[in-house]
């Protein structure tokens, strides 16, 4: 087997292929692990430290999942870095100086990955949409991997008319008001795409002048990555409850997309008709449920910390442990939030308490 | 699955049936233990302030110290009977609500217990009070005139769970300086301030009405607000930001003492690192990390072990991980829930990144470096070993614990002392000049408590919890001055 090259156009192929076997999964995974392991001298240690070698790793299931954490601390690479790569970073929401990153040399396999699974788990059959982006675009944020999937989203899959309605003051509602209004007038589908919080500042701001929209059938939402602090919190029922009152757009049409930074491959859910709604992804990506602490799969049907095996993550680590709990369900998992660190019961003291204090 | 219904509280003047409960299920294994948890209406609870404010002035503030001595050791004795109902109840039901294993749960209600009995609580009473009449009347000052302490008429509590029984402390203090207590269970171990409250009653029926255990959820309702409105003093156990709730609740009058959030550590001695007694002292601080999972304030969370004796620090750490692992197997670890695995994951993770970081510069897998976390990665206790001591930082507790290398006692002193508002317990293993010297300099930043490693966990009685009175700040003393005295003088019958 040759490990010095990365498996990437095995890859492609199989993005491009539908569907795959549990051997064929098995087989790159394992190939992509390898690869890995003699490419990248953290992770080989991380794997020893663990017991795990391309001897005795016999399925992804004993991949070692590595925890998000890692892609703070180090650069975690195969190849090594080039002028024209493009790094991903999240967005450091307690210390800015502790943004994980996450190295792309490469984009063809994330857009191939994205555009694939897009194109049926949001487009349904539709080839292009009308699309009103509540983002910043690259330019604004070239760090961001939201802001590629979106405008990757709006070359690929929207018509000439789709547009941003972003700019530096937040967003342009008036333009965002007008073009809806158009939409309804035409009778045309369309399509709006953004953060969750965006979603709440419209909804808002909806509520605030008394307005609603009556989006015309075949329209549809696409909300991800949660409130992230940018916006009050909306329970996830009120939430969809009010986009579908105030815009018209049935929830079953309402998409949400879960995805993260440290992945080249993004979970959908069918419709948000009830929540938390089943979350699940293409066949180039599997998810197991773990226990942090010993790395161990849990009993069936119990809670635990999702992990990854992404075989899009060609250049970092192809499997990745979360800090979501998710639960399992019938084709796919339910995501029920954030593991939060554990709360002191008493007068000792827990990590993330003092971290708090400590930079309070 | 066996499950128990338990109702909690106690709630003297109220039957059940006139107050609302609560349930708070909790589950080991294939058994269950529901405990009922009283929800009290402002109403209920002002009601309830007045019928304790009113029975402590006329039953308990008419008894002597002595004889609240006496009866409180009665009711020890009874809760050290293992065959005693009270004591059998605990042994069987704190272990299901507190997740602990069961004997550990028995050994620490039994350690913890003999710290109450009559012997020990005068002490505790004359470690506060040169002379423990002043709580019972007026008595000579050596300024002149007399002095007489009195307690709070109303002492509130509100307690934590983080170790069974943990409300003991506190409502004993309380009957001491014979207030009258009500105490707030705490959601996580919700049964035992109840029972002891009941076991008093029988033991001294006078007392039945001088005390009462409450609950109320989170930061609290119009029932606390109605509690807290008429205490004169609240104690109150918890991180600074359930703290800071309770006291923004409080008329400014109100004294309010709190006991924060603590880390504790351990400075361990070259000299007593000989091939003999090193494996000693790592079997005692192995007791120190396993004893309540670390949940304690006073448990270690860092180790600072001084290089030059024959027994490295590296070796030190080696042992602790053998005895943490003889530990496992004779009292194991309470289950974890998904937030404590991944709070204990976060920490290992930290250090994982912390030995692979540099080596990934010098293009080494990072594998050679003596740091890192010793032994299995899915057991059930974690040791950390670092060459280079960071400031004094919390572990993931349930039996995480780093260990780190200095090479003079004084840096462990330097690591610490940023820390100043945590700390609270030292352990240490020194000779008796080390002790002294490095007492010194640990109590002039911050750290009010140094305990023998191995006895970190189990404070001994009298101890004066993050270095305050435990009696004395409970209490309000009334001088008569020397004037007064002198100016009585004349007024009396033989003096006209």
């Amino acid at each position: 087997m040759n490990y010095a090259e990365p498996p990437d156009a095995d890859i492609l192929e199989f993005i491009a292929q539908d569907g795959c076997t549990d051997e064929q999964f098995d087989q790159l995974a394992l190939r992509l692990f390898a690869y890995q392991y003699h490419a990248n001298a953290p992770f080989r240690g991380f794997c020893q430290r663990r017991g795990a070698t391309v001897r005795n790793v016999k399925s992804w299931r004993d991949i070692p999942a590595v925890p998000i954490d890692a892609f703070k601390a180090m650069e975690l690479r195969c190849e090594l870095p080039v002028s024209t790569e493009r790094v991903f970073m999240t967005s450091g929401t307690t210390r800015a100086d502790m943004r994980g990153r996450h190295f792309h040399p490469r984009l063809d396999v994330y857009d191939l990955s994205m555009t694939r699974n897009f194109a049926q788990r949001f487009m349904q059959g539709t080839e292009r949409l009308s699309m009103g982006i509540l983002f910043p675009d690259e330019i604004a944020m070239p760090n961001s991997s939201l802001a590629h999937y979106l405008a990757l989203a709006k070359s690929a899959f929207g018509s000439d008319d789709s547009r941003y309605f972003m700019s530096p003051e937040g967003i342009d509602l008036e333009g965002l008001w007008l073009r809806l209004e158009q939409a309804e007038r035409r009778g045309e589908p369309y399509a709006l795409l953004g953060a969750s919080y965006s979603f709440v500042h419209v909804i808002d701001a909806l509520r605030q002048s008394d307005r609603s929209f009556r989006l015309p059938p075949g329209s549809r939402i696409l909300d991800t990555g949660g409130y992230k602090g940018q916006s009050r919190e909306l329970p996830l029922d009120a939430f969809y409850k009010a986009l579908t009152d105030l815009l018209g757009v049935p929830r079953e049409l309402c998409i949400n997309m879960y995805g993260m930074t440290e992945l080249s491959t993004q979970f959908y859910d069918n419709g948000n008709a009830s929540v938390p709604s089943v979350k699940s992804g293409p066949h180039w990506i599997r998810s197991r449920l773990v226990d942090p602490a010993t790395g161990r799969t849990v009993p069936d049907g119990e809670r635990g910390i999702l992990a990854h095996c992404d075989l899009g993550n060609f250049n970092s680590v192809s499997t990745i442990l979360t800090e979501d709990v998710g639960e399992p369900a019938e084709g796919g998992f339910l995501l029920l939030g954030r593991a939060e660190g554990a709360q002191a019961k008493g007068c000792s003291l827990a990590v993330e308490e003092f971290l708090q204090s400590a930079t309070s | 699955m066996s499950t128990v219904r338990v109702q909690a509280g106690y709630l003297p003047g109220l039957s059940s049936d006139e107050v609302q409960w609560q349930v708070l299920p909790f589950v080991q294994g294939d058994q269950r233990v529901e405990v009922s948890v009283p929800v009290l209406s402002p109403a209920q609870m002002g009601a309830l302030a007045e019928r304790v404010r009113r029975a402590s002035v006329q039953h308990l503030k008419t008894l002597s110290v002595s004889e609240i001595i006496s009866i409180l050791d009665r009711a020890m004795a009874r809760l050290l009977d293992r065959d005693d109902p009270y004591r059998m109840q605990a042994d069987r039901l704190l272990p299901i609500v507190s997740g602990y294993d069961a004997d550990m749960v028995r050994l620490g209600l039994t350690g913890f217990f003999k710290t109450f009995r009559a012997p020990q609580l005068h002490r505790f009473v004359v470690e506060d009070f040169a002379n423990p009449k002043v709580l019972d009347a007026f008595q000579p000052a050596p300024k002149g005139g007399a002095v007489r302490a009195y307690g709070p008429q109303l002492l509130v509590h509100s307690w934590a769970g983080n170790v069974p029984a943990l409300a003991l402390w506190s409502f004993v203090c309380g009957l001491l300086v014979k207030a009258g207590n009500i105490g707030k269970l705490p959601s996580a171990e919700p049964l035992f301030a109840g029972w002891f409250a009941r076991l008093l009653a029988e033991v001294h029926p006078p007392l039945a009405n001088c005390f009462a255990v409450v609950w109320w959820r989170g930061a609290g309702d119009e029932g606390s607000d109605a509690l807290y409105a008429q205490a004169d003093t609240v104690l109150a156990y918890g991180g600074n930001d359930s703290l800071q709730a309770i006291q923004r609740r409080l008329p400014v009058t109100t004294r309010f003492l709190a006991h924060g959030h603590k880390l504790g550590f351990g400075v361990v001695s070259a000299a007593t690192l000989d091939t003999l007694r090193a494996p000693a002292v790592a079997r005692r601080a192995a007791w120190d990390v396993m004893r309540y999972d670390q949940q304690g304030c006073y448990s270690p969370q860092v180790f600072y072990v001084q290089r030059g004796g024959p027994v490295s620090p590296r070796e030190f750490a080696g042992y602790l991980a053998g005895e943490l692992a003889n530990l496992q197997r004779r009292y194991p670890r309470r289950a974890l829930d998904l937030a404590e695995s991944t709070s204990l994951a976060k920490w290992r993770q930290s250090i994982d990144w912390q030995v692979t970081a540099p080596a990934s510069e010098s293009g080494l897998a990072g594998d050679h470096s003596v740091a890192g976390l010793i032994g299995d990665y899915a057991a059930a206790w974690s040791v950390a070993y670092t060459d280079d001591a960071q400031p004094l930082a919390p572990s993931a507790l349930q039996r995480s614990i780093l260990v780190a290398a200095i090479d003079d006692l004084s840096d462990a002193v330097s690591a610490v002392a940023s820390r100043r508002e945590f700390l609270q317990t030292a352990g240490i293993a020194a000779t008796p000049e080390q002790l002294y010297h490095l007492a010194e300099q640990l109590g002039a930043v911050g750290v009010t408590r140094i305990s023998a490693i191995g006895s970190m966990s189990m404070p001994e009685a009298g101890w004066h919890h993050d270095g305050r009175f435990n009696l004395l700040d409970l209490v309000r003393m009334t001088e008569i001055e020397q004037s007064a005295e002198l100016a009585a003088e004349p007024f009396s019958s033989y003096e006209t």
